[in-house]
């Protein structure tokens, strides 16, 4: 019954391409933006918090699809009198949700190591932001694997939300094809089964990461 | 007095609710070994802190070698990389081997070259006698072996003075001895230290001079032998006994 899933191959690919696309560069920009914001938080002073908590709870108490919406038609185009292209716009809106689940992540990884941590560098004479480059952060960028590790996951599947605003990506092909072929069920069993050997395989491969490069009797 | 290594004048430490250091003055010589004790929450690790810079004293001054570090133009992080200090809970380097918690300050701070820095530390780690043990991380390491290794990260920098917040407090008693051991050697080769415990047989051992404290003020000082044998305050002289009693040493 899946008999004509290898004449549409092309088509899955080539979202499958998007959909990477959507998520990879997301979640390694946005993992620069979130870490600048969560060492900003908890670095900087109580002005640098507050604009970095109205940034994440914008980017958290909304949901994806609609923020893509926003950023492609809304803002650019009737605020700002200005077109953009989509997959920018897609690729916008993405890092800046990202950042903002992976500061969450990040920080919380900082706060664990933080404090004792950065005494015992200060007592050797290091400086804050040595103290942080030699100390804090190769131990935080360790524990957070397991948490970036979902984030990953997540921002995988959610790159669908670009079909709102008309990316050809792996959910968006996956609907013209069930609509050219009339056969739902395994256009979209197909569909998830793609998703789910990228994600499982990333998953395996972020958990041996992980294995290799954490800490003996040290982890968060 | 040219030989004064590190010094406290009249230092006050207070914060919202608490008066943590009260007019403390204090000063160690070169080459002396002295020794804080006093009730838990008289003050000595805030008064060891503040030598060393790391919490800033809200009255009075801190010197070392003469130059103060109180100062608003004190380069802090340069005083700090010449007081070593040895923490009541270790805080080694989670993420670096015993080795790499010991270079990680002549490299960074020191700038010296991996050669150089490798060299220096595996110097310091012997004295410590934990060369054997360089490829460990702390979490393979005893508590006794890690705080050894704390030692000679502080060590290794070549310190005018070495700070022991209780070096040995947090570790079960067959591993404090260990500790003791090297903190002996290290006062027989002359080095500069103020050391915070409640380890009375050490003391009487190694000190030149030992100072009471309760309640952020420093009570009465004096050679081991005095306190031992006459301490001239009630309280001294109560806090003594209650360690005995307690076994908290073996006096």
């Amino acid at each position: 019954m899946y008999e004509f899933i290898p004449k549409y191959l092309p088509f899955f690919l080539k979202g499958l391409q998007h959909s990477f696309i959507l998520a990879l560069v997301p979640l390694a920009l946005g993992f620069l933006v979130g870490l600048l914001a969560a060492l900003a938080d908890v670095y900087r002073g109580r002005t640098a918090s507050t604009l970095i908590s109205i940034y994440v709870e914008f980017f958290r108490g909304s949901p994806l699809i609609v923020q893509a919406i926003l950023f492609y038609w809304f803002i650019p185009q009737d605020l700002l009198g200005m077109r953009i292209d989509r997959l920018m716009a897609a690729l916008l809106v993405f890092t800046l949700n990202s950042g903002a689940y992976q500061k969450g992540y990040i920080k919380g990884a900082i706060e664990a190591v933080h404090e004792d941590q950065m005494t015992a560098a200060r007592a050797l004479g290091m400086s804050k932001l040595k103290a942080i480059r030699h100390v804090v952060l190769p131990q935080a960028l360790r524990i957070v694997i397991p948490g970036w590790t979902n984030e990953y996951a997540s921002m995988s599947k959610s790159t669908s939300a670009a079909l709102a605003i008309g990316i050809p990506e792996l959910a968006n092909i996956s609907m013209s094809v069930a609509s050219w072929t009339f056969r739902s069920f395994e256009t979209y069993t197909f569909t998830a089964l793609l998703y789910f050997i990228w994600i499982f395989f990333s998953v395996k491969v972020l958990e041996m990461v992980y294995e290799r490069v954490k800490i003996p009797g040290f982890e968060a | 007095m040219p030989d004064v290594v590190a010094e406290a004048e009249n230092v006050w430490m207070e914060y919202k609710d608490i008066i943590a250091l009260r007019d403390v003055s204090l000063q160690v010589g070169e080459g002396k070994i002295k020794v804080l004790f006093g009730p838990s929450g008289s003050g000595k690790s805030t008064l060891l802190r503040c030598l060393a810079m790391l919490t800033k004293p809200t009255r009075g001054k801190v010197f070392l070698r003469g130059e103060e570090l109180t100062s608003p133009e004190a380069d802090i992080d340069k005083a700090r990389a010449k007081i070593g200090f040895v923490f009541q809970n270790i805080l080694l380097f989670h993420h670096l081997r015993a080795l790499g918690n010991v270079t990680l300050g002549l490299r960074r701070v020191l700038g010296l070259p991996k050669q150089e820095a490798r060299e220096k530390a595996m110097k310091a780690l012997r004295e410590v006698r934990m060369e054997r043990w360089v490829d460990h991380y702390p979490a393979e390491l005893s508590g006794g072996q890690q705080q050894r290794v704390g030692i000679a990260r502080a060590l290794a920098m070549e310190p005018e003075i070495i700070l022991f917040d209780e070096p040995t407090s947090s570790l079960d008693p067959e591993l404090k001895g260990e500790v003791l051991d090297a903190m002996k050697d290290l006062a027989k080769k002359g080095r500069t230290m103020l050391i915070a415990t409640h380890e009375m047989h050490f003391a009487r051992e190694a000190a030149d001079e030992m100072i009471f404290q309760d309640e952020g003020r420093i009570i009465e000082r004096g050679t081991p032998k005095h306190f031992f044998t006459n301490p001239s305050t009630d309280r001294a002289r109560r806090f003594l006994a209650r360690l005995v009693r307690e076994g908290q040493s073996n006096v």
